[in-house]
């Protein structure tokens, strides 16, 4: 017997099994299978409820991974990849698929220091929303995913020299805890683990919910919420074709309790599409925030072998309270070129570099750059607008200002900024000092996101925010929300690991209702 | 009339630029079309010339086949989001023609000294915006020519050869539009990860 065929009702569905419109049944449907989403589905099914996990991507198995870091995204990526922001551009990666961002991102899994929570249940009315609140729900968490730090034998030099830079300087680091077991150190966490080493919620939260009864729809778009104010009765939508986007046969499920854990784009969308449902306080869609990251490559005298090592392996919290993280990074060697300067005979010589080259990201807890998310025409994609704010752009630039003293610090021979309108390489500490405080615009920057937040945040005051702090909505009996879209504020450190703290809370807060 | 004659001429003039006298491209194309093919071929050969460091030069890695296969792949708004950035660039000299004489032709038209002038242009352009294009073109071809596997072998960053192991999951999960008949069924379930892998002994250029 096939794992698909479990004693129970446990099952998943893929595109090709939709023949016509169909109508289902179930006590929960969840709408999205990231971290938040998986968890929640795990959790329910655990205690006993019949769920319903629907999802939009199709599953992904090795053999459809793809080196490519384009054709990569093009296939596990939101809008193959090309979404971006309006008012200040930026790239925004979001993934598209079961499991949503875990089965493209680099595993990392960090815990918020108190203070970030203190800020949190202190300026939102979330009283039980502290780091001692939340920590049984992060060590369950971690239990079950086995998150550990990284060893030393998977992190490579490129890792393991942002550690001597930070050491030289005086600089707090450490190894970055993951959910990972046995990894290869591959450095292809963004393109997918063909290792099986990375835990993605499609290679464990989903399989043992589904061994519990959870059924896994897969290759269906929610388009709407079906119900109003104070009752929701269950979802609507599409079938999608997966990569195409090519929608075809209706769906329906009839569900007692809706949980939209469509990340924090699509769930204000389903929402607005849904009669501007939950949105009372006039919040959805509003107070949106990202940690925009800036990566600084470092050029070293001798071969580093960059393509081993853990993908981010790596990192500094000592800088959380000026507002930035610093990690080390890597991706798919040709997609990391693109940060290369230059064009012509310039270009080509500076690839010639990559072997010698690491590269580290800052990411900002841009607080003060604030955007909105509306639905396009005729689609349940977003428009995007944000705009970076000067003084938020401070704290990148200063944050990429200490990435080149850890460079130097580790003996870089050069850096490669990004920064427009300042040298394309810089070769020593002195010369970095142009880095301090520069005058660039926000479009100097070359940023990326995948860390978005607080459109549809959490607020004790319902007239202040969506959920409260079990994610239900406010003035609904049974509509919850359960993605990085209820964060009252960016979290300053990698979200993943907080928002599936949060849907572990939540679960039990539901599971007690139900 | 005479305005009616100068728009009929305006149209013509425009449908020659942006159609007509393009050499007839050397492959069948899922998508790209024979402009396309000699804009990406006329912005590789510049963007990356033959040099020491790596084995191929932009003219040899086949770009035209690349960015075929990746627009391929790529949702329609997406692809012809691509496929535009392709005509701004091919067009634009228009606006921002290159030096010398016979600036204004279109880009794959111009000499290879008067190409690169003009992505200089865009590269060092006071506007966020152009600069942005630059890079968006830029990706597109770098990930096509550096993600070349020559290329990459000869940096010494080829992918990593592994067997994946076949977990739990892998007896869920039929291939991207396959049904359920196309499931693992047999198989021994086995644990994910392994040990370190090791430079040059398990990438496949080894
Ligand atoms: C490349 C990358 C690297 C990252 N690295 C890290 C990292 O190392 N550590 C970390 O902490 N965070 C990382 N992140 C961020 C992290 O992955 C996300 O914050 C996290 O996945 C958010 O979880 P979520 O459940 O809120 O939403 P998502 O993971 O976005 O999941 C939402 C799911 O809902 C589905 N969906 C959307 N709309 C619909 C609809 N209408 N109908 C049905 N389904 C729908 C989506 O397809 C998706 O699968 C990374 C993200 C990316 C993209
Ligand atoms: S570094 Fe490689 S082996 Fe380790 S988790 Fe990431 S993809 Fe898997």
């Amino acid at each position: 017997m096939s794992e698909a065929e479990t004693e129970n009702d446990g099952e998943v569905r893929v595109f090709a099994q939709y023949a016509r419109d169909f109508e289902e049944e179930a006590d929960v449907v969840v709408v999205g299978s990231g971290p938040a989403g998986s968890v929640m589905t795990y959790e329910l099914a655990r205690a006993g409820h019949r769920v319903i996990l629907v999802e939009e991507g199709p599953p992904f198995t090795p053999s459809e991974f793809r080196a490519d870091g384009n054709i990569s995204m093009a296939r596990t990526l939101r809008e193959g990849g090309l979404r971006s922001t309006t008012g200040t551009f930026m790239p925004i990666l979001q993934a598209i698929c079961l499991g949503g961002g875990s089965l493209v991102n680099s595993a990392m899994c960090v815990r918020p220091p108190n203070f970030i929570f203190d800020e949190w249940s202190t300026r939102f009315d979330l009283e039980r929303t502290t780091r001692a609140d939340l920590d049984p729900h992060f060590d369950a968490v971690s239990d079950f995913l086995g998150i550990a730090p990284t060893p030393d034998d998977v992190q490579g030099p490129r890792n393991l020299l942002f550690r001597d830079g930070c050491d030289a300087l005086g600089i707090e680091s450490e190894s970055v805890a993951r959910n990972v077991r046995g990894c290869r150190g591959s450095g292809e966490c963004l393109t997918g683990c063909r290792s099986r080493a990375k835990q993605s919620m499609d290679i464990s939260y989903i399989p043992e919910a589904i061994k519990l009864g959870a059924r896994v729809l897969t290759s269906l778009q929610v388009q709407q919420v079906l119900g109003e104010e104070p009752k929701v009765r269950g979802v609507a939508g599409k079938v999608v074709e997966p990569f195409s986007g090519r929608t075809s046969h209706s769906f329906k499920i009839h569900a007692r309790w809706v949980v939209l854990a469509a990340g924090c784009m699509a769930t204000p969308i389903l929402l607005q599409k849904s009669g501007d449902l939950a949105n009372a306080s006039g919040q959805v869609g509003r107070n949106l925030q990202f940690h925009p990251g800036a990566a600084v490559a470092g050029v070293f005298p001798e071969e580093l072998n960059p393509v081993f090592g853990a993908t981010q392996g790596y990192q500094s919290l000592a800088f959380l309270r000026e507002g930035f993280k610093l990690e080390t990074m890597w991706s798919a060697p040709a997609a990391l070129a693109v940060r290369v300067p230059g064009l012509g005979a310039d270009l080509v010589r500076r690839f010639g570099e990559l072997p010698r080259t690491a590269i580290w990201d800052a990411i900002a807890s841009t607080h003060r750059s604030l955007g909105t998310v509306k639905p396009r025409f005729r689609s349940m994609n977003p428009v995007i607008r944000w705009q970076l704010d000067p003084e938020d752009l401070k704290v990148m630039l200063r944050s990429i200002h200490v990435l080149a003293q850890i460079f130097f610090a580790a003996g870089a021979e050069k850096i490669l900024p990004g920064v427009h309108g300042l040298p394309q390489e810089i070769h020593s500490i002195e010369e970095a000092e142009v880095l301090r405080e520069p005058e660039v615009s926000p479009g100097s920057l070359v940023t990326a996101s995948s860390h978005i937040f607080c459109t549809t945040r959490m607020h004790g005051d319902p007239a202040k925010g969506v959920v409260d702090e079990t994610g239900a909505c406010h003035g609904f009996d049974n509509l919850y929300i359960a993605d990085t879209g209820i964060f009252p504020r960016c979290p300053s450190v990698n979200p993943m690991f907080t928002v599936m703290a949060l849907a572990h809370r939540q679960a039990q807060a539901l599971g007690e209702r139900i | 009339m005479s305005v009616w004659l100068l728009l009929i001429g305006l149209g013509l003039l425009g449908f020659w630029r942006a159609w007509a006298g393009y050499p007839a491209d050397d492959k069948p194309r899922a998508v790209l079309a024979r402009r396309e093919t000699a804009f990406v071929r006329a912005a590789a050969e510049v963007l990356f010339p033959p040099s020491e460091e790596l084995p191929l030069s932009g003219a040899q890695a086949d770009l035209p086949g690349y960015a075929d296969g990746y627009l391929a792949d790529l949702p329609a708004r997406q692809r012809g989001l691509v496929r535009a950035l392709f005509a701004l660039f091919e067009h634009a000299t228009l606006i921002w023609p290159g030096p010398g004489l016979g600036g204004f032709k279109r880009f794959s038209s111009l000499s290879p000294e008067q190409r690169l002038a003009v992505l200089r242009a865009w590269e060092g352009s006071r506007s966020s915006l152009r600069r942005m294009c630059l890079t968006a073109l830029k990706a597109v071809l770098i990930l096509g020519y550096v993600g070349h596997p020559e290329s990459l072998a000869a940096l010494g960053l080829a992918p990593w050869k592994i067997d994946s192991p076949k977990v739990g999951a892998d007896f869920l999960y039929p291939p991207i539009g396959q049904g359920p008949d196309a499931i693992l069924h047999t198989g021994r379930v086995e644990t994910g990860g392994g040990a370190p892998l090791i430079p040059r002994v398990d990438q496949e250029s080894a």
